[in-house]
Parts: structure tokens; sequence; C-alpha cells
């Protein structure tokens, strides 16, 4: 392959910003918050972007906020954002089979930069019937990364002037890009036991553990818990 | 926070979110996951939208609430219809937006 973009590569990379799109969407009231709430916190808006480039990680960026407006050490914000952070450990290994032969593995590593809850459930389901390219991540991540960074700065540097944006609707973009997606999810009855299975215990560890709830180890417990739990009952290899 | 903490701080969690997302690409990808491994792995998706899409609806604030009143359900319902029928993202997020909306300015 020579060194210049080919058609495919371009189609690709349309690809995956045009699946952004309803990431996007999401972001920009949670990312326009995050900007008012940093600035409000104390944050420069220099510091609010600069934070949404380096870290892209919503809720661990909301929990900076809430621990330096309480008066927490930054050893602290560093301790909940590895917790938090963890997750991604689990979704970045299991992407691995998938981009194996198809994406080099330095690219791979320095796109999964863009890996989040929302850019993995998106890349994911793609997964499942195109082989994945550096382009599709590319176009899927950067621009998803691009829009919360373009969220934070507008809501840092117009915070002030305007007011609440809930009555647009805009709350319910995500989780209604994670019941599609969820749905398109479901290919046998083992992946609908294992759905129903996760979404129960993270409830019930939630339930039990609220600080589980906070740093979101109750995703990672009901995920370890339903994907053995499918392994068990699926007859498919 | 002064200036120079606040640019610690955003170093330190840039690191530790940085890290666990590229390291496995990065370190595993050059072994071949054992079959049950990889079983597994294919389980992990289905597994995490179970997870997020409950939270989501169930605990949209950080706290559980499953009440009448939490309007995220009654945006859920209308939507996983639409998901189901249409199976396009489009249209589920149409119609889960508009059902926001119109719970927000009207009940």
């Amino acid at each position: 392959m020579t060194r210049t973009e080919t058609p495919m590569q371009k189609h690709e990379l349309q690809q995956g910003i045009k699946d952004s799109i309803p990431i996007i969407l999401g972001y920009l009231p949670l990312g326009f918050a995050f900007g008012v709430l940093a600035n409000e916190a104390g944050m420069s808006i220099l510091q609010a972007t600069t934070m949404s480039i380096l870290c892209f990680t919503g809720a661990g960026q909301y929990v900076a906020i809430g621990i330096i407006q309480a008066g927490g050490a930054i050893f602290t914000i560093i301790m909940a954002n590895v917790l938090l952070n963890l997750r991604y450990l689990l979704f970045s290994t299991s992407l691995v089979p998938y981009l194996k032969g198809h994406v080099p593995t330095t690219l791979g590593s320095l796109l999964s930069y863009g890996l989040t809850d929302e850019t993995y459930a998106v890349a994911m389901n793609r997964y499942q019937e195109h082989a994945p390219t550096a382009s599709y991540m590319a176009g899927l991540n950067l621009s998803a990364h691009l829009g919360w960074i373009a969220s934070t700065l507008l809501g840092a540097v117009l915070g002030g002037y305007i007011g609440n944006t809930d009555h647009l609707g805009l709350d319910f973009a995500l989780p209604a890009m994670y019941t599609c997606l969820l749905i398109f999810m479901l290919k046998d009855k083992s992946d609908v036991i294992v759905a129903l299975a996760s979404a129960f215990f993270c409830l019930l560890i939630g339930y039990l553990m609220p600080d589980a709830m906070e740093n979101m180890f109750n995703i990672i417990i009901a995920t370890v818990i339903a994907a053995s739990l499918g392994v068990l009952i699926s007859e498919r290899d | 926070m002064s200036g120079t903490s606040i640019w610690l701080m955003l170093i330190g969690v840039s690191l530790v979110s940085l890290l666990p997302r590229i390291l496995p690409v990065a370190l595993f990808s050059r072994f071949d996951f054992p079959k049950p491994l990889k079983r597994w792995l294919a389980f992990v998706a289905p597994a995490v939208l179970g997870a997020l899409t409950t939270l989501s609806v169930l605990a949209p604030e950080g706290d559980i609430n499953i009440s009448l009143n939490n309007r995220y359900i009654w945006a859920f319902l209308p939507t996983l219809l639409v998901a189901i029928k249409t199976r396009s993202l489009f249209y589920s997020l149409l119609m889960g937006i508009i059902i926001m909306a119109l719970l927000y300015n009207f009940i």
C-alpha cells in the first residue's frame, strides 16, 4: 500500500466520522456542562480545554471538578481517575482480537487514546460486520474527541451567557445511543442473557455499594460476571 | 487549587486515562489469545452495553432512581421500541431526544 490516501481509506474515514455524529450530539451537553463547571471551579478556559484534550474522560473530568470544589488533593483526583479508567483496560483488551491483522499495532495503540464508553460501543458494533481499519478508528475517535473538546471550549467561554439546556432533550442522546447499540449487539440468546445479567449485577452492586457506582466499578464487576456466564451458557465458538 | 496544582493534576489524570486505553492494544497485539479467553472477550461488549444502558436510564444522575418520575425511563421505552423496529441509530436517537424534550417542556 502506498502512503497516499486510497478511495477505500477515504470511505472508511468518512464512515467513522459519520458514525461519530450521534456521539457528538450526546457529548455536546456533557462537554458544555463540563466547561461551565470547570470555569466555576476556578479553571481557566485554557485549562478546561486542555483537560478535555489530554484526558478525554467525561466521568473522570467531572469527578476532578467535584474534588477540586470540595477542596480535595491532587492525589485524590488521580486515584479516583485510576479507578474510573480501569474499565478501559477491559475495553481495550477486548478490541485486540478484532484489530489484530487489520490495524498496525503502533497506530492502533495511539488511536485507542480516543477509546471511551461511546466510541467503544459504536466501534464494536461496526466490527461485528466490517473489519476494523485505522482510517475508521481515526474518523470515529478523533471526531468524537474533537466534539468533546469543542463543546468544552464553548461551555467554558459561553457558560455565563447560556442558561439551562435541559429542555433540548439532548440529555437522552447517549442513553438512546446505548439502547440502540445494545439491540444491535444481541445476536443470539446468550447475548441477551449476558446483557440482562450485566444489567442486573451492575444495579445490584451499585445498590449494595454506592461507592462502586461512583467509580464505575460496578460496570467492571458486572461485565466480568456476565461475560463469564456467557462462556458457560453459550454453544458458539 | 492554584494554577500550578491544576496543571499537575491535568498531567496526572491524563496519564492514568491514557495508559489503560493504549497499553492493552500496544502490549497484547503480538500475542494470540487462547480460545476460551477470546470467547470470554466476545461477551464483554454485550455485557458493557447492558450495564451502560441500564445505568444511563435507571441512574441518570448517578444515583439509582427506579420510579415513575424518572423521565429517562419514559424516554427509554419508545426508544427501545424504535430501535427494535427500525434497527436505525438515527431514528432511535431522534425518538429519544424528541420524547425527552417533550417530557422536559410539558410535564
